[in-house]
């Protein structure tokens, strides 16, 4: 279970994170058919880092793009992702 | 023997207050009319009548009497209701950091979670909300629908500490 | 000769093998207290049924495996080296018939050529069903301790700590390790699976005084460090958590402390792993045999227990290690026969001993399952011994099953030690002691005889054994695993590993380390189910969710049903009704009069804010811009590929406040579905998305006179169908939305759960004064069903269109909703695909989940989705999806259920059995 440090909590176990699809996957609303489809259903899928986004589901429930080493799981960056906060 | 008591709080009144928009206008108004600062991540605003819980990065989770919070926040966001869905449950004696270990990854012997400060995480698979009163005092918050199994879980867990 | 013996005073504690009484010493292992009682033989052996005794005095045991424990309790497959014996401890030898002594299964030993490596590959082959034949013949012969059929009595705990540093073994380094960190001021936790302190000092006292180790773990206590005995760390994961599983009961024992096992889940921020050696077996024929052992376990019983495992003894050895084995049996009043050296002269010359140098045993004999007769060939000539004892030591393999667990781990061939030692590592990890140095050994000579040489104790592999896989054509390690099992069994070959890898490397004409090594894999000693799937509350591995009004139901006694997550009410039987009985007549009072409901379990969130509408529109496929507020509309949801995966209400509660429901068993799945549209696709909204799924209890009232009743309870004009308003009921603010899921003209009263109870009270009062009555889940389904309404994950499954489930006409016309753009992929409007449909049944009753298929034997053409009876009139009817199946309606299928052994003739008809114009629930 890795330690994953969340850019508002600090480091946490886990299971308290859920992932969810990587960077590449995602379908900005109103995207052209094609295009969202051929993001929807390709992946690069990289033997080595790739950007995943993941969600702090059971902590402050923020999301989180973390750059994640698919064989080693090491974790190279993690910024949140969301609406601009306080402080 | 553990010194540890487990009682469920009665329902009091909880709301969101999240920001949506110009957080930093937001946060002068709260402070011009409550002389204090929005709490940050982690951690808790106590004050007379009303405590605020920063539970998400723009949400916090308001205990007590919220209504002059909604002039607050003006157009930059909204109050929700939420008491009735969440049971407070309080944790009262030496051993409740021990006690959270039981069945959970969140680090809460760690001397850095101290008084003032609130963290959300798992306990024996049920989401939780902490929030340390004091050195012998920690409020959970627990979602209404696993309150019964939380509670019971904690009072058979704290007979057998290490 | 006389075998194993304890001199002194007997012992205090009670214990059984085999229905024996015996007696045992405080601190003695189930193996010491057996040699003290004289007993040598254990156990049969997995395969072949040979006899075995106990070879090691620790967790690497691989023969002296028993059952202990009764019932619940009983444990199969403990090592009786890992086990200390209790007041009324029951232990049993295993894979015997009709006893230990005279064992039917050993027939298979002396049929052991007819039991080859590869043995089940190369003859069970064919059907299933002849598997399946041989299989119960396998299972009965070839195994270990019958798992325990009843249920456990004991509590489990799972905890997490954190630490700056854990130090795993608490022999000398390990200590010496953990007073360092903890006198640097680290917060210390120190392991050791033993139940003393530093084991090894006790059997080496000439190495450092034992009392050293007591003072120092006393010293790690004074600085804040925690030490565990009986305390393993099985598995060694990613960021330096590391699993422990602690014993606060041995096996079978019940807790003193209510608990028999903790499982630690340890962060730390730097591991030291004090883990130790193993002492290797020497291979020749018949080391298998009870008698031979290995020498740091023979000076261990010899030190520790005080039990002389025999009177006559043969070393075997390598090395210089065993020559304190046999100092410490001259010691104890053994005599020591013979040393045999594999290392030239004059290794051992200095030793006091008889050594004959260039040499190993060729073989054993025996007698009454215990060993008799050693022979070796000393200078060229057999030269036979009889010996009782033959403690034998091929070398040590440092334990470096954590390390390589930990993942990105090097080891480090060493040539004079003919191990492997840790190397770098990614973790923050660091062995020390003997688990990083071993001593050096001579060399081990093959065996003359090789096929009764046995490596693999626990799963009788012999050195034959590798050298047969190789002869077929087994060339890498993994496939010489596979095929011959060796260290596949319960030990994992914490004993063999290193010969059969040097027998490989041999093979193939290369050094150890090129040959190449299995993955170490955790657990690093078994650990109990219980330990992993038991909780502190044996029941409480899955949490039932409770309703608010959990006990108002519980009062009503309803026949409880878990639904998704939650308990949900199923029906309110009266006298001796039974559930369809039951369901009937509450479903009929909803058609006929009123019934109600608790519906608290559906999705709901709160929309607020001046985007609430474009978050909304996004998400919902259904338009939401035109609602009034004060109105509500049905509305379904898309993922993006354009599938349906949620259905529910949208309500405008406000001029920017909106109120969203949507399934029981999606809510989860929605709130992250919103939380994604809103946080990280359009943070840029001014919306404020809240869950209050749990803050509203909600109470459906349906039927027609659920208008009267409700206007009784709110004192002033009812909402007309869709409409919401606000009003108070018992005192108590509610919000009363008229929507109707039976198809009767219905109403979903919230009230906040925490203030829900008078108000349910309410309403049954006014429902029962109405002639109503309480309805359940199971007519709750009926009425749906009938009126042709959909369940998410039943109807909606994830794999049909707007256009399967015929709601295609309610799609935002102007889309820009998630899946409008999926929706566009052609194979999505293609023919051939699964439409909803209604089935009723011809004859028969139509199965739950049954298949359509047009005759028997055809391939499906679709399903039973949600099977019902109908409420009012007789007869069987079903929703379903079907290829095609809007243009099928009229269609005769059979709707079969093999697995229920039934099956219904239906005809196709279009989804709506009642009331299809809609009239019911309009005023």
């Amino acid at each position: 279970m890795l330690l994953i440090t969340c850019p508002h909590c600090g480091p946490r176990a886990q299971l308290e994170f859920v992932y969810e699809r990587t960077v590449d996957s995602v379908v900005q609303p109103h995207t052209d058919p094609t295009e969202a489809m051929e993001r929807l259903f390709t992946r690069a899928n990289p033997r080595g880092l790739d950007d995943e986004i993941w969600r702090h589901t059971f902590g402050c429930r923020a999301w989180l793009v973390m750059t994640r080493h698919r064989t080693t799981h090491a974790i190279a960056a993690i910024r949140a992702a969301g609406p601009e906060a306080l402080p | 023997m553990t010194d540890i008591t487990i009682t469920a709080l009665p329902a009091a009144p909880l709301h969101v207050f999240e920001i949506w928009s110009n957080p930093a206008a937001v946060a002068n108004r709260f402070e011009t009319a409550l002389g204090r600062s929005l709490p940050v991540l982690g951690r808790a605003l106590q004050l007379p009548a009303m405590r605020l819980i920063r539970y998400e990065p723009a949400v916090w989770l308001v205990e007590g009497e919220a209504t002059g919070l909604a002039e607050i926040l003006g157009s930059d966001g909204s109050l929700t209701a939420i008491g009735g869905g969440l049971v407070r449950v309080r944790l009262r004696g030496a051993d409740w950091r021990s006690l959270l270990m039981e069945g959970g990854v969140f680090d809460a012997e760690s001397k850095t979670f101290a008084p003032g400060c609130s963290a959300a995480t798992v306990i024996d698979h049920i989401n939780v909300r902490l929030f340390v009163e004091s050195e012998d005092v920690c409020l959970a918050y627990v979602p209404l629908s696993y309150a019964h199994d939380m509670i019971h879980f904690w009072t058979v867990a704290a007979k057998a500490l290490p | 000769m006389n075998g194993p013996q304890r001199g002194g005073v007997a012992g205090t504690i009670r214990f059984s093998f085999d229905g024996k009484p015996l007696l045992a010493r405080p601190g003695d292992t189930l193996a010491a207290a057996l040699l003290a009682n004289r007993i040598g033989l254990v156990a049969r052996s997995f395969k072949y049924h040979r006899p075995r005794g106990i070879m090691a005095a620790g967790v690497e045991e691989p023969n002296a495996l028993v059952t202990v424990g009764t019932s619940g309790r009983s444990e199969p497959n403990t090592r009786a080296t890992d086990v200390f014996v209790y007041d009324g401890m029951v232990a049993r030898s295993q894979n015997r018939w009709p006893n230990l002594s005279f064992d039917v299964g050993s027939v298979l030993g002396l049929a052991a050529k007819a039991l080859p490596a590869g043995f089940y590959y190369k003859t069970f082959f064919g059907s299933a069903k002849r598997w399946m034949f041989y299989e119960w013949f396998i299972r009965r012969a070839a195994g270990l301790g019958d798992a325990p059929t009843a249920a456990d009595p004991d509590r489990f705990s799972q905890r997490a700590v954190f630490y700056d540093v854990l130090v795993v073994g608490a022999g000398p380094a390990g200590l010496a390790a953990a007073l360092a960190a903890a006198e640097a001021g680290e917060r210390v936790i120190l392991v050791e699976q033993d139940s003393v302190l530093a084991p090894s000092l006790v059997r080496d006292p000439q190495d450092l005084d034992p009392a050293w180790a007591e003072a120092t773990a006393a010293r790690i206590g004074e600085l804040g460090g925690r030490i565990l005995l009986r305390t393993t760390a099985a598995g060694y994961w990613d960021d330096n958590l590391i699993t422990l599983s602690q014993r606060l009961a041995e096996p079978g024992e019940p807790p003193a402390g209510g608990i028999a096992q903790r499982l630690w889940h340890v962060r730390a921020k730097r591991v030291v792993l004090a883990t130790g050696a193993l002492e290797r077996p020497l291979a020749f024929a018949h080391n298998d045999r009870p008698g031979v052992m290995l020498s740091q376990a023979v000076r261990t019983y010899v030190r520790r227990f005080g039990v002389v495992p025999g009177q006559r003894v043969i070393i075997a050895t390598n090395n210089d290690d065993a020559y304190l084995t046999a100092a410490a049996l001259r010691d104890a009043g053994a005599e020591v026969v013979a040393v045999l050296e594999t290392r030239p002269a004059p290794a051992g010359a200095s030793s006091g001993f008889t050594v004959h140098n260039d040499t190993m045993p060729l073989t054993t004999n025996g007698a009454r399952h215990h060993l008799r007769e050693v022979s070796a060939r000393v200078d060229g000539k057999i030269v036979r011994w009889q010996a009782d004892l033959l403690a034998m030591s091929g070398g040590f393999t440092p334990v470096v099953h954590l390390h390589m667990q930990a993942g990105g781990a090097a080891l480090d061939w060493d040539d004079a030690s003919q191990s492997f030692l840790p190397g770098a590592a990614r973790q923050n990890v660091v062995s020390v002691g003997a688990a990083a140095s071993v001593a050096p050994v001579g060399p081990t000579p093959p065996p003359e005889n090789p096929a009764k040489a046995f490596i693999d104790f626990q799963n009788d592999v012999s050195l034959g054994d590798v050298d047969l896989a190789w002869a077929e054509g087994y060339r890498s390690v993994e496939h010489l695993k596979r095929y011959t099992t060796l260290g596949m069994a319960t030990d994992q070959g914490k004993t063999s590993n290193m010969a059969a890898l040097g027998r490989l490397a041999e093979k193939q004409g290369v050094a150890i380390p090129e040959a190449g090594l299995t993955t170490f894999r955790p657990p690093y000693t078994p650990v109990t189910m219980g330990l992993l799937a038991g909780r502190i509350e044996r029941d409480a591995g899955a949490h039932l969710r409770r309703l608010a009004l959990f006990d108002v139901h519980q009062a009503r006694q309803p026949i409880w049903q878990p639904l998704g997550y939650w308990q949900r009410p199923r029906a309110y039987p009266q006298g001796a009704e039974t559930l369809a009985e039951a369901a009937l007549r509450e479903g009929r009072s909803v058609r006929t009069a009123v019934g109600m409901t608790d519906v608290s379990t559906l999705a709901k969130f709160e929309v607020s804010g001046p985007d609430a509408v474009q978050q909304l529109e996004l998400v919902c496929a259904t338009t939401v811009g035109k609602l009034a507020v004060g109105r509500g509309r049905y509305t379904f949801m898309l993922r993006e590929d354009g599938l349906v995966f949620d259905d529910g209400t949208v309500w405008r509660l406000a001029e920017d406040r909106y109120l969203l429901t949507s399934s029981t068993g999606g809510a989860d799945r929605m709130a992250v579905h919103l939380s994604y549209v809103r946080q990280f696709l359009c943070p840029q909204f001014r919306v404020s998305v809240v869950n209050v799924q749990e803050h509203y209890a909600g109470i459906a009232v349906a039927g027609p006179t659920a208008k009267a009743v409700l206007a009784g309870l709110i004192g002033e004009e009812v909402p007309r169908h869709m409409s919401a308003v606000r009003a108070s009921i018992a005192g108590i603010p509610v919000l009363v939305l008229a929507a109707s899921y039976s198809g009767e003209r219905a109403f979903e009263v919230y009230a906040e759960a925490s203030l829900a109870e008078p108000v349910w009270n309410a309403c049954e009062a006014e429902v029962t004064a109405q002639g109503g009555c309480l309805y359940g889940m199971e007519a709750m389904e009926f009425l749906r069903i009938e009126k042709g309404h959909l369940v998410v994950g039943g109807e909606i499954d994830g794999r049909l269109t707007p256009h399967d489930l015929a709601l295609d006409k309610m799609l935002n016309k102007a889309g820009g909703y998630i899946g409008a753009a999926g929706l566009t992929r052609p194979a999505l409007t293609a023919p051939g695909r699964r439409q909803l449909v209604g089935l009723e049944a011809i004859a028969g009753t139509i199965p739950e989940g049954a298949m359509l298929v047009t005759a028997p034997g055809q391939p499906a053409d679709g399903h039973v989705t949600a099977a019902a009876l109908r409420v009012l009139e007789s007869g069987s009817i079903a929703l379903g999806q079907l290829v095609d199946g809007f243009a099928r309606h009229g269609e005769e299928l059979i709707a079969t259920s093999p697995t229920r052994n039934q099956s219904a003739a239906v005809r196709v008809v279009a989804p709506h059995f009642y009331d299809t114009a809609g009239e019911r629930y309009r005023d």
